[in-house]
């Protein structure tokens, strides 16, 4: 400073002035101004945008490992398991990193230039690991694979789609010792097994992917489409940190989101019992050669659960693209042969086809239900009081009805009839007289209370809707006609469905009940978390005419039409029903084809088990014959109740329901052999008279020394059994003799002379000349034991078309 | 050597023992510790993965700590050591200063110099064992030789140069000096020789940091503002022609006002910074617990460490450091305007220019504010010799810090 004071004073007080001013300006500038935009920078990262950068961050610094979750399994009510997943793995080919491990500029020389023979070899090597190894271990066709491979823009070739665990862990040792990580990939995902294949199929429903479902399958009928969501649970995740070349870390970030095991689901359906259907099904469309399929329904009437439901044809969920019926693949094979296999025409045929295998008949389609619903229209005329048991009806064979004449299906008619015996012969013209007098009016308000007009509201999909005529018409003064035809169930449809809730109503004490099919939804801990309680929906008709119709209705089996459903010791009651199809007759008149059904349940005082069973179109004769080839008048009592007959009484005694004996069947019943040898004659034939046998003797002597059959063995009462006083018995076997064609009381006599003994079920009517046997439990010319219980099976010809 | 007592000193040598100013002195070292420390987070992750090419950590994570704290402590020894300089002494170093900077500038490309990786860049210089950039030293070397040079400027050490108004050129000069040229013209010679040298390296970032730090030394001392118009008219045309004109500026321009159009690309760090700052919101994820660390972001412990201090300490404490720089350079003006004399005043203002704009240019790009160039933040970005010649700068502001009369008494 010194210096300076030496200096022109202006001069240099304006230069000091200008060097402070020009320090302020930086220090504002460098030491505030240029901070500001920085602060307000990162106000924005880090306040206004932080949740769009954190995301971001979360994204590529965690990696998610989505964690499949089991679905639920679904058990039958006895806890079978009806439909399990297990693990299985996808096998992913990825051609694109293939074609981009090989480096170009590995094989480049100082110029850029590519080595392009050790290039393409090098490529070709990495490809032909992959290919033999798959080919080795799987029989992959090579050359398609070679194709797969060279799709250079592929990244995504699913090679294999269910691979199970054991096959994965090759392909894991496969993937390790070539070290192909980026080249082939296993994703895991989960495959649904059916251990009863194709048994409920209709009702399980499958497991098939759909365009939203992203990949994975999804439930796509019956209880895994509707359930959906409790079935499948929710994916889990682990996230786990990572570097930024990808590498999992070791760090205390890694949060686990449990995966949620979807919930079991237990259904009101019993595998044995749906089984039982099934087969009936089965049997009866290869008795009778039906044509279009069967149908059936089996519920718990009192609270409207579903023990079965079966259509036919089916298919297997395990493999629900396959056609599983032989017919229905005839079918297709015919249509590839006349539309050639590549052609759209037989691909749409196929659809259609498959279609028909797909199809819950028992719950998607409606039908004329015919005699099986009489009564319906029996019960609102009781309840209303309009008929009652004492009323007497007389049918001529026909009525005249408005402008036309609605015929009986018995034409000469059935002459005067009780209300019981009316409903027994089925009889048309009783039935139309007693709509005639409940009305449209009150017909129309019962259809209602019983539901036809709405879906039954089953936890099922793909509920069909009923047809009827519009209000207006069916009250209308053109609706005679339809009331008349209405009161036997034609000219209507409803689906199965409705019909065995509507026929619910009827034998249990009026109440019309919500059918259901899931019982219970359990998590996947086992507590429950949703149970099915009996939904009424409302009360139709009263307990007492309930219990008028269940009369009837056991009279019907025992008597009359549905006498073929009769099994001994089984009080069951039912209706025969042998409905046509108007709607086709309408454009076709030659058309004849009927759906032959019978509704029946057991036992009668208390039901326990209602059963719908309908074949469509048995085959006939010869057109316009009323008979099958095999000689069976075609008839819902005919071909239906004997089948639902045997089926109900399987499922009273796999139900373990007792018998129970009216004192004439009791005189049939199963009685237990005593032990007679080594008794006095006199002593012994007391016995056996007690037990309500009767014998004969061989030989001669006072001491029983043989016996047949042995004690224990249980043979029908009024059996003549055979004891040997003295002489030896015969142990040669005798020959089993033909019975078929028999009527009860011969077939009882052939056997014996044989000492052999006779066990009837079905029709045991003996004085019905009519009654004949259809089979016997060992084949005719069978060598067996003497004593050995032969049952046989009678079936007596119903003509009544109804 | 036994210390002089005080009254055998000369009034110069009284004077270089004044007091070190404590403020100063204080926010160096703190921002020097708080430097340390984000090295030693941030650098953990790449030193384990042992991941730059050029440095074989061992898979050792304290690496690149270790070694930049021992260049800390040599940098605060030697910031010491200077301060204990009276800077008077710097004036006739200055000249030595440039000349040895331009020498080690021109020593990078002889063999000397190596050229990191096989890229053909070629910044830094092993000598004596010690690696370093020569643009650190040159910045230095320039800061001092200009503000020596120009704290003794014609017209105020003397009276006018008379110039013959006989010859053209001596018309010419007059004219020349009158409007303040040709006094600038050693300058120009200096900054040009010393940016061509740089712009062979290349040394892009060095080169503006150069130009800055000697731009702010020349403006302070009074150099005529239209030089200052004119120079950044030109340096503005010459950005505007580099931007519009060559593909790799549009590039840098177009991939700053949108990173994500080149994700894996050119858009990648600035994109995995601003998700590092973004991702640390308000209060951060914790000191250590940076996740972008992990090889996501590049440069972690370089150039992008304000990223992980953003993502680590949050809004709060990034704003924190920035306050403490903020301090520092308002100080080391404070300093620069009471400084003994105009020398002092442009040395300090050199420096801290230097280091405001350094600091600027750093969090800018951090932040994706300014396009991408590489610039280190004082006193945090890792490299250890450059946190020494940043101390020792530091020394030269306290030597002169030390000359500043005390305030009198009132």
């Amino acid at each position: 400073m010194q210096d300076a004071n030496r200096k022109p004073r202006r001069s240099e007080g304006k230069n000091n002035r200008s060097l402070f001013r020009r320090t302020i300006f930086l220090m504002v500038v460098l030491g505030i101004g240029i901070f500001l935009p920085l602060v307000a920078q990162l106000y924005k990262l880090q306040i206004v945008e932080h949740l769009e950068w954190e995301e971001r961050a979360a994204n590529q610094q965690t990696k998610s490992v989505s964690v499949a979750a089991n679905r639920g399994t679904i058990y039958d009510r006895e806890g079978r398991t009806m439909a399990m997943s297990a693990t299985v793995y996808k096998l992913i080919l990825n051609p694109m990193d293939i074609y981009g491990s090989i480096k170009k500029d590995k094989y480049m020389d100082a110029n850029g230039k590519l080595d392009e023979a050790a290039y393409d070899k090098a490529l070709y090597d990495l490809r032909k690991t992959v290919v033999d190894g798959i080919v080795e271990l799987f029989g992959y066709d090579e050359e398609l694979l070679w194709t797969r491979i060279e799709r250079i823009n592929s990244a995504y070739e699913v090679l294999y789609q269910e691979l199970e665990e054991e096959d994965a862990e090759r392909v894991r040792q496969f993937i390790s010792e070539n070290r192909l990580s980026a080249c082939l990939q296993l994703t895991p995902s989960s495959k649904r097994y059916y251990p009863y294949s194709s048994v409920a199929s209709h009702v399980l429903g499958y497991m098939a992917e759909n365009k939203d479902s992203g990949g994975s399958k999804v439930g796509a009928q019956g209880i895994e489409a509707l359930y959906e969501d409790a079935l499948s649970g929710e994916r889990g995740r682990v996230v786990t940190s990572k570097n930024g070349w990808g590498m999992e870390m070791i760090s205390g970030y890694d949060m686990y989101f449990d995966a949620q095991n979807g919930c079991d689901v237990h259904l009101t359906l019993d595998e044995r019992i749906q089984a039982m259907l099934e087969q009936t099904l089965a049997e009866g469309i290869e008795t009778y050669d039906i044509q279009a399929g069967a149908f059936g329904i089996a519920i718990d009437p009192s609270t409207g659960a579903v023990l079965a439901m079966a259509s036919t044809p089916d298919f297997d969920p395990n493999n629900y693209s396959a056609i599983l019926s032989e017919d229905l693949q005839a079918e297709v094979d015919q249509a590839a042969q006349e539309m050639g296999e590549d052609s759209e025409e037989f691909g749409a045929a196929w659809k259609n086809i498959w279609n028909k295998q797909m199809r819950n008949r028992a719950l998607a389609d409606s039908y004329e239900p015919g005699s099986v619903f009489k009564p319906i229209t029996v019960s609102m005329a009781l309840e209303e009081g309009i008929i009652s048991l004492e009323s007497h009806y007389y049918c001529g064979g026909g009525k005249v009805v408005g402008d036309r004449t609605i015929s009986c299906h018995k034409r000469g008619g059935h002459g005067d009839q009780t209300l019981t015996k009316a409903v027994g012969n089925s009889c048309n013209v009783a039935l139309m007289d007693i709509a005639e007098k409940v009305g449209p009016d009150i017909m129309w308000k019962y259809f209602e209370d019983f539901g036809l007009f709405e879906k039954t509201g089953i936890d099922l999909v793909g509920e069909g809707k009923s047809q009827f005529w519009t209000e207006e018409a069916f009250k209308g003064p053109y609706g005679a006609q339809s009331v008349a035809t209405a009161s036997f169930g034609q000219t209507f449809k409803i689906t199965p469905l409705q019909m065995i809730t509507a026929f619910a109503s009827v034998i249990n004490g009026g109440h019309l009940l919500q059918p259901y099919v899931v019982q219970s939804i359990s998590d996947g801990d086992g507590n429950t978390i949703f149970y099915h309680e009996t939904q009424e929906v409302r009360q139709v008709i009263s307990e007492s005419t309930s219990a008028t119709m269940r009369e009837i209705l056991e009279s019907v089996v025992a008597n009359d039409s549905g006498h073929n459903a009769y099994m001994s010791g089984y009080r069951i009651g039912g209706k025969t029903g042998t409905s046509e199809k108007i709607e086709l007759k309408a454009t076709d008149p030659d058309n004849d084809d009927v759906i032959c059904s019978f509704m029946g349940f057991a036992p009668v005082d208390n039901p326990q088990v209602l059963v719908l069973v309908a074949y469509d179109t048995p085959k006939r004769s010869a057109p316009r014959s009323n008979w099958t080839a095999d000689g069976t008048y075609i008839s819902g009592g005919n071909i239906a109740a004997p089948m639902a007959g045997a089926l109900i009484a399987d499922i009273l005694d796999y139900m373990g329901v007792e018998k129970q004996y009216s004192s004439d069947e009791l005189a049939g019943a199963d009685t237990m052999m005593p032990r007679v040898t080594g008794l006095e004659l006199t002593v012994a034939k007391g016995q056996l008279q007690a037990q309500g046998f009767e014998c004969r003797t061989v030989g001669t002597g006072n001491t029983v020394t043989h016996q047949i059959p042995n004690a224990g063995v249980s043979i029908p009462g009024g059996s003549n059994v055979i004891l040997y006083l003295g002489e030896e018995v015969p142990y040669s076997q005798v020959e089993t003799p033909e019975l078929r064609g028999l009527s009860p009381t011969r077939a009882k006599v052939v056997l014996e002379d044989q000492g052999l003994f006779m066990k009837a079920t079905g029709v045991i009517d003996y004085a019905d000349s009519a009654v004949v046997a259809v089979t016997q439990s060992v084949e005719p010319g069978t060598m067996v034991a003497p004593g050995t219980v032969v049952e046989v099976r009678f079936v007596g010809s119903v003509m009544d078309y109804g | 050597m036994r210390k002089k007592a005080k009254r055998d000193l000369t009034i110069e040598q009284q004077l270089a023992r004044g007091p070190i100013d404590l403020p100063f002195l204080a926010l160096v070292m703190l921002l020097t510790s708080i430097g340390l420390i984000m090295v030693l987070s941030a650098s953990y992750a790449s030193a384990m993965y042992n991941l730059d090419a050029s440095v074989n950590t061992e898979g050792d994570p304290l690496y690149y700590f270790k070694r930049q704290f021992g260049f800390a402590v040599l940098g605060v020894v030697a910031m010491f050591v200077i301060s204990k300089i009276d800077y008077q002494q710097f004036r006739w170093m200055s000249v030595f200063a440039l000349g040895g900077s331009i020498v080690l500038l021109a020593l990078v490309f002889t063999p000397l110099g190596r050229a990191a990786g096989d890229s053909d860049v070629r910044r830094w210089i092993n000598l004596f064992g010690i690696r370093f950039q020569p643009s650190e030293v040159a910045k230095v070397g320039v800061i001092l030789y200009f503000s020596a040079r120009l704290s003794k400027r014609s017209g105020q050490l003397g009276p006018p140069k008379k110039w013959s108004k006989r010859t053209l050129t001596g018309r010419i000069c007059a004219v020349l000096d009158r409007i303040g040229l040709l006094e600038l013209v050693p300058y120009g010679v200096i900054l040009v020789v010393v940016l061509f040298l740089l712009y062979k390296e290349p040394h892009m970032s060095g080169m503006i940091l150069i130009t800055v730090a000697a731009a702010s030394v020349l403006f302070a001392s009074g150099i005529k503002l239209y030089w200052f118009l004119g120079g950044g008219t030109l340096v503005a045309a010459a950005l505007a022609f580099l931007i519009t004109q060559t593909k790799y500026m549009t590039k840098r321009i177009t991939i700053w006002l949108d990173p994500f159009q080149d994700y894996r690309g050119d858009g990648f760090q600035p994109i995995q910074s601003m998700i590092a700052i973004g991702s640390g919101g308000l209060l951060g994820v914790g000191l250590g617990n940076s996740r972008q660390k992990y090889l996501f972001l590049p440069e972690e412990h370089n150039d992008c460490i304000f990223a992980i201090v953003c993502e680590e300490l949050g809004m709060v404490g990034a704003l924190v450091i920035i306050a403490l720089f903020v301090l520092l350079i308002i100080r080391g003006y404070w300093l620069a305007l009471h400084a003994r004399d105009r020398f002092g005043t442009l040395l300090i203002v050199g420096i801290i220019s230097l280091l405001a704009t350094q600091t600027f240019l750093n969090i800018g790009v951090a932040t994706n504010a300014i396009p991408t160039t590489g610039i280190s933040l004082p006193f945090f970005s890792y490299g250890g010799t450059a946190l020494a010649i940043q101390l020792a700068e530091m020394g030269m502001v306290l030597s002169v810090s030390r000359q500043i009369a005390a305030p009198k008494a009132e």
